[in-house]
């Protein structure tokens, strides 16, 4: 009986060194965890500023108001207060207020400070106050669909501020508090304060003069031809930094529609960083690009500046027939060298030239200008376009590519691959931040221009430049031509196709521009879904970039040239 | 066994263990201590008063010493004589649980009947009754040990009481009830043949008692893994292991427990052992375990240096009792076993226990004196018959 009891007696010993000594970590923690009950303190979210410093999404000083129903001394009086204040049913509020289960709820979010000092004075038992910073977007709808929108507790859910969270969220401080197992606090213990640490600021390459007159721009469009969308990218072709990406409709991102949720889904899609489209004739600087650079260097399949192609409106690829846009009638296309094809947008041309330098060297440039993957631009959910692969491109296919048709791209990659076809041959990725700036206005982090691949050389950009220039000066581009400024650029007409077929009176039109073009500082893309009204991109699409890049001779002080 | 005790009880003029005394009372002071600190809390907030539980069990504490001092100086012997009164009137209180108006019913179970001046635990009582009917039957004649008809009455006033505690319903105290006889029993000196067979059926009842109560499932199943339901049945253990586990070496320091706060519940009674180690750690503990074994290895030699017979078992069953307590609250406590409720005895807050525990062990103390009078009773003994 001795021996039993001494036994149990070490037994009981040893499981009690055990559960104290040997395992008490991490059964230590939880029971840490469950004595402490804490408040949040919200970090205040890191601004969104243009690239001189405005403030594009900002922060309202706000609180959140809740009720611990196990703390509150008189139901009644809490209720009434609280209903009457925000306009909230009594008998629901204290229904829950009498619900021991519910250790703690939320009443109202993103209350002012005067009512919560109101509130206050009241000294009502059992309610809190936490700061519950709302974010303020003072151009309103500016830049809508790509700043993006928070969710209620302020993690950013679109655009950039969902893509730059993890740098504008901060860290939520606290304020803990002992309690008991009812959340009631213990007399006589301190309660700790954890500082929030704020959120970073994200510093745009966004030009705020530039986007304002951007957006007017799309706006006018918008109006005139009601399109489905109206979309312009305006960005520094020797950087990749994105300066304005605007597109009409827009809505108030302080009040954004978020009742339908099926349509607010699809309105705050930026079309240009997410929505593909068959570009049509603007992708035709790909092919003359492709062209000029293998003449360069020295491929015979390559046609000289000087070679006239076939005056013929038809080609036959692969038994099926090929025409031009024009009916080639009058004299019309006749007689057209790379300059003339590239100022008419003359169809056979670029077929001629994509057969002659076979698929695999069109697709090196096709790839290495960025067309059928990801830019890799700061912004979430980007698309990447459609590409027949290399493997299953037939010739019908490749002579459609070469005058931008059979391919779908992002209206961002088409910027970004003229881009570097005209800034002397380099493919930088588009990027909207440029710098992660502290509360005090240190920059804490840069995010350099990103150089890619060079895709041509230096001379070939060169010729590229002068080739487009001269689709403005004499060209399909002339509606974009400015009096004394040197302005480059290309149109674009392509039908829809809904179902697999042409949708007629359907277009996508656009006109991608830049100046100067001998150095070019600025280019964008203008895009318009689906107008009615004009026919082609030269009437409707060029002249919003003209009133963009004249706006922007006016505002930054451009002199003539 | 009897050759073994044999020449012993020849000593008249013992001392009476004073080692043993000193400790119980120690272990009933630091129970008040331990009662204060793990119910202040719950007692300011509920009854207004943090000293509420621990001036209750101070009181009980004060009438246990005097108790313990009077059943201390009352020779054993006169037991003998009282042992089939004892045991009816532990049976009767133990039915008077069920008479309404009598009975308090607590958390469904009807454990305590109410004296309106007091209420009391007849089940408290009612195990150490059956162990002086227990030590008299066989006292009388020892020989009833060696046979199985002679074992019956025995079995039966056994199986009595725990009758009436299990319908109660108190599993634990049944458990505790029911090993305290087969102890007995088995240093009677029966044989092993017939324990088994008295142990089978007890052992086979385990499982029905299981099933007849459904929580009892429950609880045996959140025993085995406690994380499966930490806010349901598991609750229990979990924070008793918190409350340990936040102990360490060393402890948080004695009054500084913070599993108190509402989180462990019957902080103060049942599972006080945990608020315990979380305040004094785990050499705290290991020194309030190794005051709870010397008491019972000074009880068992009480038992074994007895003067005769009676003296013998009546020890034996003390000690067991306090014994079979000990072990299961703290391997209940540090989740070795399935949760049961059961106190600590002479530390867990309770009344009726701690006086009925000092008392029990003032007559263990007169066993380990040989059961001389010293005044106090009349100095007529029974005669008895020893073992030859």
């Amino acid at each position: 009986m001795i021996i039993a009891v001494t036994f149990i007696f070490l037994f009981m010993t040893g499981r009690l060194f055990v559960v104290q000594v040997v395992g008490g970590g991490a059964l230590q923690e939880k029971a840490v965890d469950q004595w402490t009950r804490e408040l949040p303190v919200k970090a205040e979210r890191g601004l969104i500023l243009d690239a001189s410093g405005n403030v594009l999404a900002g922060n309202a000083e706000s609180f959140a108001v809740f009720v611990r129903p196990r703390c509150v001394t008189d139901k009644e009086k809490v209720a009434d207060a609280l209903s009457r204040t925000f306009s909230i049913d009594e008998q629901a509020l204290l229904k829950k207020l009498g619900d021991a289960d519910r250790s703690e709820m939320t009443v109202a979010r993103r209350v002012d400070k005067k009512t919560v000092e109101k509130l206050n004075e009241l000294d009502l038992a059992g309610v809190y106050y936490s700061t519950d910073n709302s974010r303020v977007y003072p151009y309103d709808d500016l830049l809508w669909s790509v700043i993006g929108i928070t969710a209620s507790d302020g993690s950013g859910i679109y655009g950039l501020e969902k893509y730059y969270d993890k740098y504008l969220r901060g860290i939520d401080g606290e304020f803990l508090y002992e309690a008991d197992l009812v959340g009631k606090d213990i007399d006589g213990k301190t309660p700790s304060y954890v500082a929030a640490s704020d959120g970073l600021s994200i510093k745009l390459n966004i030009d705020l003069e530039i986007q304002l007159i951007a957006e007017a721009a799309v706006d006018n469009a918008y109006i005139t031809y009601t399109p489905k969308s109206a979309s312009v990218i305006v960005l520094d072709p020797s950087t990749g930094g994105i300066a304005a990406l605007a597109s009409a409709p827009r809505y108030s991102l302080n009040d954004p529609p978020k009742d339908d949720v099926e349509f607010f889904n699809k309105a705050i899609r930026s079309p240009v960083i997410v929505d593909a489209y068959e570009p049509g004739s603007t992708f035709k600087t790909v092919t003359a690009a492709a062209n000029v650079q293998e003449y360069l260097s020295g491929n015979p399949a390559a046609f000289s500046p000087d070679h006239v192609f076939d005056s013929n409106r038809y080609r036959v690829v692969g038994g099926r027939q090929i025409k031009c846009w024009s009916t080639h009638a009058n004299g019309k296309h006749a007689n057209e060298r790379l300059q003339e094809a590239l100022n008419n947008s003359c169809n056979p041309c670029f077929v001629d030239i994509a057969l002659a330098l076979k698929k695999q060297t069109m697709y090196g440039y096709i790839e290495n200008l960025g067309y059928g993957k990801v830019t890799g631009v700061d912004f979430p959910g980007e698309a990447s376009g459609m590409l027949v692969p290399m493997s299953s491109v037939t010739d019908g296919d490749l002579a459609r590519i070469s005058f931008g048709q059979t391919i779908a791209v992002t209206p961002i990659q088409l910027a970004c691959s003229t881009a570097a076809i005209i800034n002397g041959g380099t493919y930088y990725a588009p990027y909207f931040a440029k710098e992660v700036v502290n509360s005090s206005g240190e920059t804490v982090e840069v995010f350099p221009k990103r150089a890619v691949t060079r895709v041509i050389s230096e001379e070939a950009s060169k010729i590229m430049r002068g080739y487009l220039e001269q689709v403005v000066a004499v060209g399909s581009g002339n509606k974009a031509y400015i009096e004394g400024y040197r302005v480059g650029g290309k149109t674009g007409t392509a039908q829809k196709y809904e179902n697999g077929v042409i949708a007629s009176g359907k277009y996508v039109m656009s006109f991608i521009g830049f100046f100067p073009a001998n150095e070019p500082k600025y280019l964008a893309l203008c895009v318009v879904d689906e107008p009615v009204g004009g026919q082609y991109g030269s009437t409707v699409a060029a002249p919003v970039v003209k009133e963009v890049f004249e706006k922007i001779i006016k505002v930054k002080k451009i002199k003539k040239q | 066994m009897a050759e073994f005790f044999n020449g012993r009880f020849l000593s008249y003029d013992k001392k009476k263990d004073g080692a043993l005394a000193v400790v119980v009372i120690l272990l009933a002071l630091f129970g008040v201590v331990a009662v204060y600190s793990a119910s202040n809390y719950n007692a300011a907030a509920d009854f207004g008063s943090p000293y509420y539980f621990a001036a209750k069990q101070a009181l009980g504490v004060a009438i246990g010493l005097i108790a313990m001092f009077i059943t201390a100086h009352i020779d054993y012997h006169r037991y003998f004589k009282l042992a089939l009164p004892l045991i009816v009137v532990g049976l009767v209180f133990l039915a008077l649980v069920f008479v309404p108006g009598l009975s308090v019913e607590v958390y469904g179970a009807k454990r305590w009947i109410d004296l309106k001046l007091f209420t009391v635990q007849p089940s408290e009582m009612a195990k150490f009754f059956l162990v002086v009917f227990i030590a008299a039957y066989f006292a009388e004649k020892p020989e009833r040990a060696r046979g199985f008809l002679s074992l019956l009455p025995v079995l039966a006033v056994g199986g009595a009481t725990c009758l009436l505690i299990i319908i109660e319903p108190n599993m634990s105290v049944t458990v505790c009830v029911g090993a305290v006889t087969v102890v007995m029993i088995f240093a009677a000196g029966v044989k092993l043949k017939v324990l088994a067979a008295i142990g089978a059926p007890v052992v086979a009842a385990v499982p029905l008692l299981i099933i007849a109560e459904p929580y009892r499932l429950k609880r045996l199943s959140a025993f085995l893994d406690p994380w499966e339901s930490p806010q349901g049945e598991g609750y229990q253990l979990l924070q008793s292991l918190y409350g340990l586990a936040s102990g360490g070496l060393f402890g948080v320091g004695l009054f500084n427990s913070r599993q108190k706060f509402r989180f462990l519940p019957f902080s103060e009674s049942d599972f006080i052992l945990s608020v315990i180690g979380e305040e004094i750690g785990f050499f705290g503990t290991a020194i309030l375990f190794a005051a709870m074994f010397f008491v019972i290895m000074r009880g068992f030699k009480a038992a074994f240096s007895a003067r005769d017979y009676f003296g013998y078992l009546l020890a034996v069953g003390i000690t067991s009792v306090y014994a079979v307590q000990v072990m299961i609250n703290t391997l209940v406590v540090t989740g070795s076993i399935p949760p049961t409720g059961l106190p600590l005895p002479l530390v867990s807050a309770g009344n009726t226990s701690i006086i009925i525990f000092m008392a029990a062990f003032g007559v263990l103390i007169n066993v380990s004196g040989g059961g001389s009078d010293d005044g106090l009773s009349l100095r007529k003994k029974p005669t008895l018959k020893t073992l030859d």
